[in-house]
C-alpha cells in the first residue's frame, strides 16, 4: 500500500468529518456571537445598512440608564434567590431520596423532574394563572380564609413583583440539579457511612462530614450552572409573565436586550447589553469559582 | 445498605415535605387537564380547583386544533424538533468520533473551541442571528430554524460524545479495519451501532430542548403559519388580555405538554444519564 495515499485518505476522512460540523457551527453560532460583540460599538436602527460607529457611547448610555442598573440588580436577585432556593431543596430531596431508604424514592424522583421537561413558556402561563387577580388560584385560596374576595394583583406592584418570579423559577429548576446530586451521592462508597455509623455519628453529622464534602464538585457545578442559565436565560420567564413590567421593575438584562432590540429597534444598544451580560457572567463565574475553591475533597 | 431513619417524627416531616412538593408538581398538570374542558363561565364563577361541569367541553380541543391552527403548529414543532435533533446528533457524532480517535494538528484547539463556546451567553447571538437569517432568506422558514437549533446543540453534543466514544473499546474498530473496512465503513457500520446508547441519550436531551425552545423561535419566526407550539403559546397568552378564552388556552397547553411528557416517561433513564454526563467536567 502506498503510504502517501493512506495518509491522504486519513486526512480526507478527518476533514470530511470535521468540516460540515464546523461550517454549521461557524455560520450559526460563532459568527453571530462575534458580530454581536462588534455591533455593541455602533448606533443602528436595523432599518438601513447604515451603522454609526459610536465607540463606547452605548456603554456610557448604559451607565446612565437607571433601567440597566435595575435589570442587573434583578438578575443578581434572581441568581441569589435561585441558588439558595434550588440548592437547599435539591440537596434535601437528593439526600432524602437516596440515604433514607424510602420505598417510593424512585417514584418521587420521576415526579420531581417533570417541571424540567415542560417549556418555560408553559411554566410562565401556568404561574400567571396562579397569580391571576380575578380567577387565579392564589387569590381563590386566600379567599377561603377571608370574608371578602381577595383580589390582589400579584404581578402589579413595582416594588415586589420580582419576588413573585422567584417561585416559578425555583419550581422549574429543581429537578435537574436533584438528578445531578442523586447521581453524585450514589457514587459515594457505602463503607464511609458504615464507618461513621460505627463511630456513632448522627445523620446530620454524616451529611456535613461525608455527603457535602464528597459531592462538593457537583454542588459547585450546580451553583455556577444556575448562575449562568439565570443570567443568560431567565428573561424568558420574565418576558412571558411580566414583559419586564410594571414600569420596568422586573426587567432583567436579557428581557431589556429583547425589548431594546426587537421592540424599540436600538440594535446597537441591545448588542451592548448582550456584551455586558457576557462580561458579567464571566466575572461571576470566576468569583464563584474562587469562593468555592478550597473545599473540594478528592475521593481516594 | 442505606440507613432507615429511626425517629418517626423526622421521618414523617420528611415524607410530608416530599408529598407536598409532589403535589405542587402534579397539581398544575391535573388542573390543566380539568380546566381544558371548562367554559369561561366556570372560570369566572367557580373556584379554580372546582371540577369541570358536565357535559365536558371537549370542543376546546377541536377549537384549538383547527381554529387556532394547532394542527399546523404541532407539525411545525414536530418537523423542526426531529430535523434538528437528527442533524445535530449526526454532525456532533462525526466530529466527536474524529476528536476521540484521531490525533491531528489543531485537534485540541477544535475541542477547546466547542467547549469554551458553552460559556458564551447565546443571547449575545440573537441580534446578529436575526439579520443573518434575514439576509440568507431563512427568516420564517422551518429549515432556517432547524439550522440554528442544530448549531446551538453542537457544542454540548461534541462534548458528551467525545467522552462517550473514548469509553468504547477500540478492538472492534481495529478488527473492522483489519477486515478491510474503510474509515467511513468503520464509522457507520461499527461505531454508530455500537454507540447507540450515547446517541439516544444525546438525542433525547436535544428533543427536550428544541420542543420547548421559545426565544429563538420568537425572533426568527413572525409568520403565523410557521409558528412552533411554544411561540404560539406565548402569542396566545399575550392575546388573553383582549379576548379571554381560558379553556382553549389550557387545551393548548396540554397539546404542548403531553407529547414531551410521553417522551420523558419512555426515556427517563436516558435523560438522567444525559444530565450526569453533561455535568462531569
Amino acid at each position: 500500500m502506498n503510504l502517501g495515499t493512506a495518509k491522504w485518505q486519513r486526512n480526507v476522512f478527518i476533514a470530511s468529518f470535521i468540516i460540515p460540523t464546523l461550517v454549521f457551527f461557524g455560520i450559526f453560532t460563532i459568527y453571530p456571537v462575534v458580530k454581536g460583540l462588534y455591533y455593541a460599538f455602533f448606533d443602528w436602527s436595523g432599518m438601513s445598512e447604515h451603522k454609526n460607529f459610536v465607540g463606547l457611547d452605548n456603554f456610557k448610555d448604559m451607565f446612565n440608564d437607571p433601567i440597566v442598573w435595575r435589570a442587573i440588580g434583578n438578575d443578581y436577585f434572581l441568581v441569589a434567590g435561585k441558588i439558595i432556593g434550588i440548592m437547599i431543596l435539591a440537596t434535601f430531596f437528593a439526600v432524602a431520596l437516596t440515604r433514607f431508604g424510602f420505598k417510593l424514592a424512585g417514584f418521587f424522583r420521576s415526579i420531581f423532574f417533570i417541571p424540567n421537561v415542560i417549556s418555560v413558556v408553559v411554566v410562565g402561563v401556568l404561574w400567571n394563572f396562579i397569580y391571576n387577580p380575578q380567577i387565579g388560584f392564589l387569590n381563590a385560596f386566600l379567599s377561603l380564609f377571608t370574608k371578602e374576595k381577595v383580589t390582589i394583583t400579584w404581578l402589579g406592584f413595582p416594588a415586589h413583583t420580582i419576588w413573585m418570579l422567584l417561585p416559578p423559577a425555583i419550581w422549574a429548576g429543581i429537578g435537574f440539579y436533584m438528578i445531578l446530586l442523586i447521581a453524585a451521592i450514589q457514587s459515594i462508597p457505602e463503607s464511609y457511612y458504615e464507618a461513621a455509623n460505627i463511630e456513632g455519628a448522627g445523620e446530620w453529622h454524616q451529611f456535613w462530614k461525608i455527603t457535602v464534602p464528597l459531592v462538593w464538585e457537583q454542588i459547585k457545578v450546580s451553583i455556577i450552572n444556575i448562575m449562568m442559565t439565570t443570567l443568560n436565560g431567565s428573561f424568558v420567564i420574565v418576558w412571558i409573565m411580566t414583559e419586564g413590567g410594571p414600569d420596568n421593575s422586573t426587567q432583567v438584562m436579557g428581557s431589556y436586550l429583547y425589548q431594546m432590540a426587537f421592540r424599540q429597534f436600538h440594535f446597537g444598544y441591545g448588542a451592548a447589553i448582550g456584551f455586558v451580560i457576557m462580561v458579567l457572567s464571566l466575572i461571576t463565574t470566576i468569583v464563584l469559582q474562587r469562593l468555592m475553591r478550597h473545599e473540594s475533597v478528592e475521593m481516594s | 445498605m442505606t440507613k432507615h431513619i429511626k425517629n418517626p417524627v423526622v421521618k414523617l416531616i420528611i415524607y410530608a415535605i416530599l408529598i407536598l412538593w409532589g403535589i405542587s408538581v402534579i397539581y398544575p398538570l391535573v388542573w390543566t387537564v380539568l380546566d381544558s374542558v371548562k367554559d369561561n363561565q366556570q372560570f369566572f364563577f367557580n373556584a379554580p380547583w372546582s371540577l369541570p361541569k358536565f357535559p365536558l367541553l371537549w370542543d376546546n380541543f377541536s377549537y384549538v386544533w383547527s381554529k387556532y391552527n394547532f394542527s399546523t403548529y404541532f407539525m411545525n414543532s414536530l418537523i423542526i424538533t426531529v430535523g434538528s435533533t437528527l442533524l445535530a446528533v449526526l454532525l456532533s457524532a462525526m466530529t466527536a468520533y474524529v476528536l476521540a480517535r484521531y490525533k491531528f494538528r489543531g485537534s485540541n484547539l477544535l475541542f477547546l473551541l466547542y467547549i469554551s463556546s458553552m460559556m458564551v451567553p447565546f443571547v449575545l447571538a440573537l441580534i446578529p442571528l436575526f439579520f443573518l437569517m434575514n439576509s440568507m432568506g431563512l427568516i420564517n422558514t422551518k429549515i432556517g430554524l432547524i439550522f440554528v437549533y442544530t448549531s446551538s446543540l453542537l457544542a454540548f453534543g461534541v462534548f458528551i460524545l467525545v467522552g462517550f466514544f473514548k469509553s468504547l473499546p477500540k478492538e472492534l474498530e481495529e478488527a473492522a479495519i483489519v477486515d478491510g473496512a474503510s474509515y467511513y465503513g468503520t464509522f457507520f457500520k461499527v461505531m454508530l451501532p455500537l454507540s447507540q446508547p450515547g446517541l439516544i441519550t444525546l438525542g433525547i436531551v436535544n428533543v427536550l430542548n428544541i420542543w420547548n425552545e421559545y426565544i429563538v423561535g420568537t425572533i426568527l419566526i413572525n409568520d403565523p403559519t410557521q409558528y412552533t407550539l411554544p411561540v404560539e403559546i406565548g402569542v396566545m397568552q399575550a392575546e388573553m388580555q383582549y379576548r379571554t378564552e381560558w379553556g382553549p388556552l389550557f387545551a393548548a397547553l396540554l397539546i404542548t405538554i403531553v407529547p414531551i411528557l410521553i417522551v420523558y416517561i419512555i426515556f427517563q433513564r436516558q435523560i438522567a444519564s444525559g444530565i450526569t454526563a453533561g455535568a462531569v467536567k
